[in-house]
């Protein structure tokens, strides 16, 4: 297919041999690229009840045909594995500039199994493929210092995906740095890549050019996307002047901005650690990945310490959450989750029900409460080298609560702790973090687009009505957006008929919404069908207790909870499931799945 | 069968304010959303600007029920544009100057800037029976895959949302355009500045 190599590295770290596998156009055309490829190759591949932590495991990074073109925000790639945190499918994504150097090397996405016996890294150079190498004096450093020790030996002009100490140590909630500063976040992705003592993949050179069916419409299609990023008012303006912190204020304003463990929505002390506090007190300059015009990243400087961040997720996660409003320590602990390869929001997720066990007088340390600043650096330090409190607090707030016989304490969904919207103040946003297929995830579907943000249009945040309608096709949509690959940013001002255009320009093949939705589709029922295959169903389509059954008592979202299971019964007669939310074979055979 | 009041609430907002700006007579144009897997849309006779409850019928998104004895004449399109697009709304609307300029150009071409930047063009489609479900249940989704909206012509325009509220901007965006492509027309004056001549969107 145009716009793809049709090809993976595919790497089997246990026989160390390294392999071109090549990729039909059957299964492009119906998977893309990104995440679908992903999936496709990921439960193809693997076995039932593989241990996430063990050579077994696949994972799978994956670029898309928009990849080295001249659409904006075309930087991003895809990782497909299966989650220490959750145990089920896991996809996760992440830009900078490491994917269109790939894909110049002449791989659509590299292919990951077993496990070396000592500490090694992956060096992809150019075009002349791939090989592994030693990795004993990289072996306990964090991200940049790696990043560093890499430049000295491979040379500056290289993009670095790495695991700092939580990663090798095998904490569950540890990332994947890619080039120090940005992440494969979520999931606990980085134990993964530690329990395969891979400690690197490094990429240079490279001189594979995308090849485009037409670049004369797809240059006119590209400025018309320009020029629509460049007129609306949070692309234009919101995301490059403040960042994604610039949700602060306007989700505390709506009463929905979780403090202290999910169990308030509002506290005006927010605004100490909002997008305009960072842009006047910490930011240094903007920063924005490959071919993004949108420069959403911030360089920042926090007391006697520089780096990037933090974004939205992170300053919530490791501010108001844990009742912290002081800037300079919660930036300094989002630098320390990055060079410690470290999720921020699980991290802040994790201690933050903590520290509700610590409140309920069910946790005895007496120096993890809310609202303790001088503890913060300490504990993501400690959670890294899981070292007394932190050893606990790695395992996720899942199991945290679970072994303080708390489990309703713990703010998740499967396992993945919810990020920075409470689920009360907008109930099809709540939706999709109980039916999203890697746990606690704003971003599967993400209806606070239009119930919070009114983009494209304004609907009511608090009526059920259409919402499951919505939410699924919301959800296929993000997936096929994941698989071209776009940033979701992009998003704001584009959709699926901008993005057809863009991909039937590309690949010479006629494509409309409703195609790209279906395959969308395809993807997300396969994710669930292997979630279901690993046990993961209905009963885990389910939010923390707290916000089916406890309102929130002050703010714009008071006096409601979530109505989940009328919903619920909803989204699943509306993706064709049965009642117990299983795709219907008639379903399945419709969408062309085969898995067993 | 009575439908939430919160979903009553935005079908009597979208009707009154189609009949109130002209773009449909007393009785003429349907309007329906998807939720829970269904259809809910006006029902046959109903007046978009004066709905009541019993107005709005559910009925299947595939098949023939009873809530197809009593649903708008137009349902089948309805049901044909939620079947084969992203389409969470609709509506169906006979917008006075779309139709006129569809009588006599194969293509509406926004010239002035706020259309020329949202719609970019209005398509239309020729129907062998335009007025019942029949043959525009054939032709309409197919455009709408790719558009936002469709003038059927001679007959009236075909809007797609995410939203009741999302579709009526199209509606009323369309047929602002083609509001004011028509008073130039009429002015028979050459325009100082065409905006639809700023970029190439023939391949759009």
């Amino acid at each position: 297919m145009k716009g793809m190599n049709n090809s993976l590295l595919e790497i089997n770290l246990s026989k160390q041999e390294v392999n071109d596998l090549p990729l039909s156009d059957e299964i492009l055309n119906d998977y893309i690229g990104g995440r679908g490829l992903g999936v496709k190759l990921f439960t193809d591949r693997i076995a039932p009840q593989v241990d996430a932590l063990s050579p077994e495991n696949v994972m799978i990074f994956t670029t898309g045909p928009f990849g080295g073109t001249s659409i904006p925000t075309n930087g991003r790639f895809s990782l497909v594995t299966k989650s220490p945190l959750t145990h089920g499918i896991f996809y996760s994504n992440s830009g900078g500039f490491f994917a269109p150097v790939m894909k110049k090397c002449g791989f659509d996405g590299i292919l990951i199994e077993g496990t070396l016996k000592q500490p090694g890294y992956i060096l992809i150079n150019g075009d002349e493929g791939a090989t592994i190498k030693d990795a004993s004096s990289i072996w306990g450093l964090d991200t940049e210092q790696t990043l560093r020790k890499l430049k000295e030996v491979e040379g500056d002009k290289i993009h670095v995906l790495s695991i700092g100490p939580a990663g090798e140590n095998l904490v569950k909630i540890a990332a994947i740095m890619n080039d120090a500063d940005r992440a494969f976040g979520r999931g606990g992705v980085g134990a993964v890549m530690g329990s395969k003592k891979l400690k690197a993949i490094v990429v240079k050179g490279g001189s594979k050019k995308t090849e485009v069916n037409d670049p004369e419409l797809l240059k006119k299609f590209v400025k018309v996307a320009m020029d629509k990023i460049k007129v609306v008012p949070i692309t234009r303006i919101s995301l490059p002047k403040m960042g994604t912190a610039a949700l602060v204020n306007v989700i505390n304003t709506l009463g929905m901005l979780p403090i202290n463990n999910f169990q308030k929505g509002y506290d005006e002390r927010a605004a100490q650690v909002s997008g305009e506090a960072i842009e006047k007190q910490i930011l240094q300059k903007d920063e924005g990945c490959f071919a993004c015009p949108i420069r959403c990243g911030r360089m920042t400087k926090a007391g006697d310490m520089e780096g990037k961040g933090p974004e939205y997720e992170s300053v919530w996660a490791l501010g108001p959450n844990l009742g912290i409003y002081d800037l300079i320590t919660v930036t300094q602990a989002n630098y320390l989750c990055n060079k410690l390869g470290i999720d921020t929001i699980s991290c802040g997720g994790s201690i933050a029900c903590g520290m509700e066990l610590q409140e309920k007088g069910l946790l005895k340390d007496n120096d993890l409460k809310f609202g303790n600043a001088a503890i913060l650096k300490e504990l993501v330090k400690k959670i890294a080298e899981k070292e007394g409190i932190g050893a606990e607090l790695s395992e996720g707030s899942a199991y945290l609560a679970k072994k303080y016989g708390t489990p309703d304490s713990a703010i998740h969904v499967k396992g993945l702790e919810l990020p920075a919207y409470d689920p009360r103040g907008a109930v099809g946003h709540a939706l999709g973090y109980a039916t999203s297929t890697r746990g606690g995830c704003h971003l599967t579907g993400y209806l606070a687009s239009l119930e919070i943000f009114a983009a494209p249009k304004k609907i009511d945040r608090f009526t059920i009505a259409g919402k499951p309608d919505l939410l699924a096709l919301k959800q296929n949509q993000k997936a096929t957006e994941d698989s071209l690959v776009i940033c979701a940013f992009a998003g704001w001002a584009l959709g699926l008929d901008y993005y057809a255009r863009l991909l039937r320009a590309i690949t010479g093949i006629e494509y409309d919404v409703m195609e790209l939705t279906k395959i969308g589709e395809r993807i997300y029922t396969l994710e669930r069908l292997f979630n279901l295959r690993e046990g993961i169903g209905k009963e885990a389509d389910t939010l923390p207790p707290r916000f089916l059954n406890e309102p929130l008592k002050e703010g714009f979202s008071k006096d409601n909870v979530v109505p989940l299971q009328k919903m619920l019964d909803q989204y699943y007669y509306v993706r064709g499931w049965d009642e117990n939310g299983v795709p219907k074979p008639d379903k399945i055979k419709q969408l062309g799945i085969e898995f067993s | 069968m009575v439908v939430d009041k919160s979903i009553f609430d935005i079908f009597d907002m979208v009707g009154k304010h189609l009949v109130r700006q002209g773009l449909n007579t007393s009785h003429s144009g349907n309007i329906s959303i998807r939720s829970g897997g269904k259809i809910i849309i006006k029902r046959r006779t109903g007046m978009l600007g004066n709905l009541k409850p019993e107005d709005l019928v559910e009925t299947s998104l595939e098949e023939e029920d009873s809530g197809s004895l009593i649903a708008s004449t137009e349902l089948g399109v309805h049901r044909a544009i939620y079947l084969q697009t992203d389409a969470m709304a609709v509506i169906h609307a006979h917008v006075p100057y779309c139709v006129a300029l569809s009588l006599i150009e194969d293509e509406i071409t926004c010239i002035d800037a706020e259309g020329f930047a949202l719609y970019k063009k209005i398509p239309i489609i020729d129907v062998e029976i335009p007025a019942g479900a029949y043959y525009t249940s054939i032709e309409v989704p197919k455009v709408l895959k790719n558009y936002p909206f469709v003038v059927v012509r001679g007959h009236g325009i075909f809007a797609k949302g995410m939203t009741l509220e999302d579709a009526l901007q199209y509606v009323t965006g369309a047929e602002q355009s083609a509001h004011i492509r028509y008073l130039t027309l009429l002015t028979e004056k050459p325009l100082k500045r065409d905006f639809s001549k700023e970029k190439d969107f023939s391949s759009w």
